[in-house]
């Protein structure tokens, strides 16, 4: 009980304290504009101008999460701990998971009031523009919420034992990897079943043994994007969205623990 | 309170990852209920032990007990306060939120956490209006003293200081000592680092040394700037004859002389008594923290 309320405690003040941010301001604030500048592209489009506004909305939402990941979750750790006030806070009876932890929940609690500003700001261009917003975007919305849950998680461990550049820089990496590696194993096996040359039947062994790895290991975040989906109205199997929770969750935890585990080696000089 | 036994500390710097010494197997015991002083200069392993004691750093060899438990255990930290050097805090929060933050995550909730935040601004002598403020406005002495707010609100067994004084004009460190010893006497163990050294000799129980990561004198203050080096002044009631003056004995005034060793003293008052010259008093010239301090730190540069 100690420990949950503690871990609080921690969330709280890092949402304080990130949305007094004025990164998290300017990059909201982008995403906004951008929102709303989407009606004059689906104007000027060939394409229906629902569609539009829904494919670039949805996209603003996963990219604008992952600035805010890279830009205010790294800085959360390197700001406690450059600015020292993490030497007061890991003096008290915390243990350094519960800082972690709370660290990740406060994050993800501002990941959470942003996406719920877009989305809003989504339904009321949709209704401005004379479209009729769907349930089923909501549902899209959730998953993106799910990815960037993942993507905290991955700048949590990164920014727990390395300095904010290469942090930002991995995360980055990460979030493009994780994006691919589902294309990337399709084609190695798609080259490997077409061309029948010995020589690419022996290279493509090992590149569908990296591919077939790295889809395993990285975050299948290719998962969480159902835009094209909710607006060409396909069919999406109600246990998708169940797993994909499932999947995140386990991911996050599997990245927390191995955070936790590099913070409470550190050494607070 | 606290038991460090054969404690080492190696950090790796540089790009090499070059092994620096910062503390060479140091042995340290804190009882309860004393006010334990930790001197030394800038760099001699203070800020490190106290950082391990804290569970910050880890130690590389050695075995430290605080409370009964291992520093990184966070159970060893639920009746401790810590002061770090130089404090920093969130600068977008009030003091009053700073110290309820810090409050709570020590456990002291709701109006228990209120009284407490007012019986420790009151020890401080700290200014009830000013914690409305937020802390970027502070002064560095205002900043210290919310430190020293946040690390007592649990009413520590232990409180562990690293520079208390830093920072505060001659009245702040006056409330701080006076604060030191008001929770001395309800009970609380207090180690602590400081540079005033005329402080630490005022209100310590007992010192430790530490210059270049050795521990080289521990003990009351008098017996660390007692022993070897302590000289003595004689004042007699009568003038000597100059072939009382034995080795080690001078004359600063007709009637008074120096002793540069107890030996050397005690010689003087046998002759002076079996001679028929009365001794009317006898002074220990202890040298002060500071002068046992700079002798060490020379002795230290000395060997190499």
């Amino acid at each position: 009980m100690d420990k949950l309320r503690r871990i609080w405690i921690i969330a709280s003040n890092t949402f304080r304290e990130s949305v007094r941010d004025k990164i998290l301001y300017n990059i909201v604030f982008v995403a906004v504009a951008l929102s709303i500048f989407s009606i004059v592209l689906g104007e000027w489009s060939v394409f229906d101008r629902a569609h539009v506004i829904k494919a670039i909305t949805l996209s603003l939402m996963s990219l604008s999460g992952l600035l805010i990941s890279v830009f205010v979750g790294i800085s959360l750790v390197q700001k406690e701990i450059q600015g020292r006030t993490v030497l007061t806070l890991l003096s008290k009876p915390l243990h350094r998971a519960e800082f972690i932890i709370g660290k990740y929940l406060g994050l993800l609690g501002v990941m959470g009031t942003h996406l719920t500003l877009l989305t809003g700001v989504f339904f009321v261009i949709l209704w401005g523009t004379g479209s009729q917003p769907e349930f089923l975007l909501l549902k899209a919305v959730y998953l993106i919420f799910w990815e960037m849950a993942i993507v905290i998680a991955v700048a949590m461990l990164f920014s727990s034992f390395s300095t904010p550049v290469l942090s930002s820089l991995f995360t980055l990496g990460v979030y493009a990897a994780g994006h691919l590696t589902d294309q990337l194993l399709a084609q190695v096996r798609f080259v490997k079943q077409v061309v029948a040359s010995e020589v690419v039947q022996q290279n493509s062994q090992l590149m569908e043994f990296m591919a077939v790895w790295a889809h395993r290991l990285l975050p299948g975040l290719y998962r969480y994007n159902i835009s094209q989906q909710v607006i060409h109205h396909l069919p999406i199997p109600e246990l998708y969205f169940f797993w994909s929770t499932l999947y995140a969750i386990g991911y996050v935890g599997i990245l927390l623990s191995v955070a936790s585990w590099w913070f409470g080696r550190r050494d607070f000089l | 309170m606290i038991q460090i036994e054969a404690l080492s500390k190696t950090y790796r710097t540089g790009f090499l990852m070059k092994p620096k010494q910062a503390l060479l197997s140091i042995d340290l015991k804190v009882s309860e209920g004393e006010i334990f002083g930790f001197i030394g200069p800038n760099g001699a392993g203070k800020s490190t032990t106290i950082k391990i004691l804290t569970g910050l750093l880890r130690p590389s060899s050695g075995k430290v007990s605080v409370m009964g438990s291992s520093p990184q255990d966070p159970r060893s930290r639920e009746k401790l306060g810590f002061l770090p050097e130089h404090p920093y805090f969130y600068d977008y929060l009030t003091g009053h939120e700073l110290l309820k933050f810090y409050g709570s995550l020590s456990g002291v909730r709701g109006k228990l956490l209120e009284e407490r935040i007012d019986w420790a601004l009151t020890l401080l002598h700290a200014n009830h209006d000013w914690v409305h403020r937020r802390l970027r406005t502070y002064s560095k002495g205002m900043m210290q003293r919310m430190g020293l707010a946040q690390a007592i609100l649990s009413k520590p067994k232990l409180l562990i200081l690293d520079e208390p004084m830093s920072g505060l004009d001659p009245l702040g460190r006056k409330d701080v000592r006076e604060a030191i010893l008001a929770l001395n006497r309800e009970g609380c163990t207090i180690f602590y680092s400081s540079h005033v050294l005329a402080d630490v000799e005022a209100i310590s129980h007992r010192v430790a040394m530490i210059v270049e990561g050795r521990i080289v004198k521990q003990g009351t203050v008098e017996q660390v700037t007692g022993g070897e080096g302590s000289e003595y002044t004689v004042r007699t009631s009568t003038g000597l004859p100059a072939a009382l003056l034995i080795p080690g004995v001078r004359a600063i005034l007709p009637q008074e002389f120096m002793c540069d060793s107890p030996v050397a003293r005690d010689q003087l008052i046998t002759a002076c008594l079996s001679n028929g010259v009365g001794v009317e008093r006898i002074e220990n010239n202890r040298p002060s923290l500071e002068e046992v301090l700079t002798r060490e730190v020379a002795k230290d540069g000395a060997n190499g």
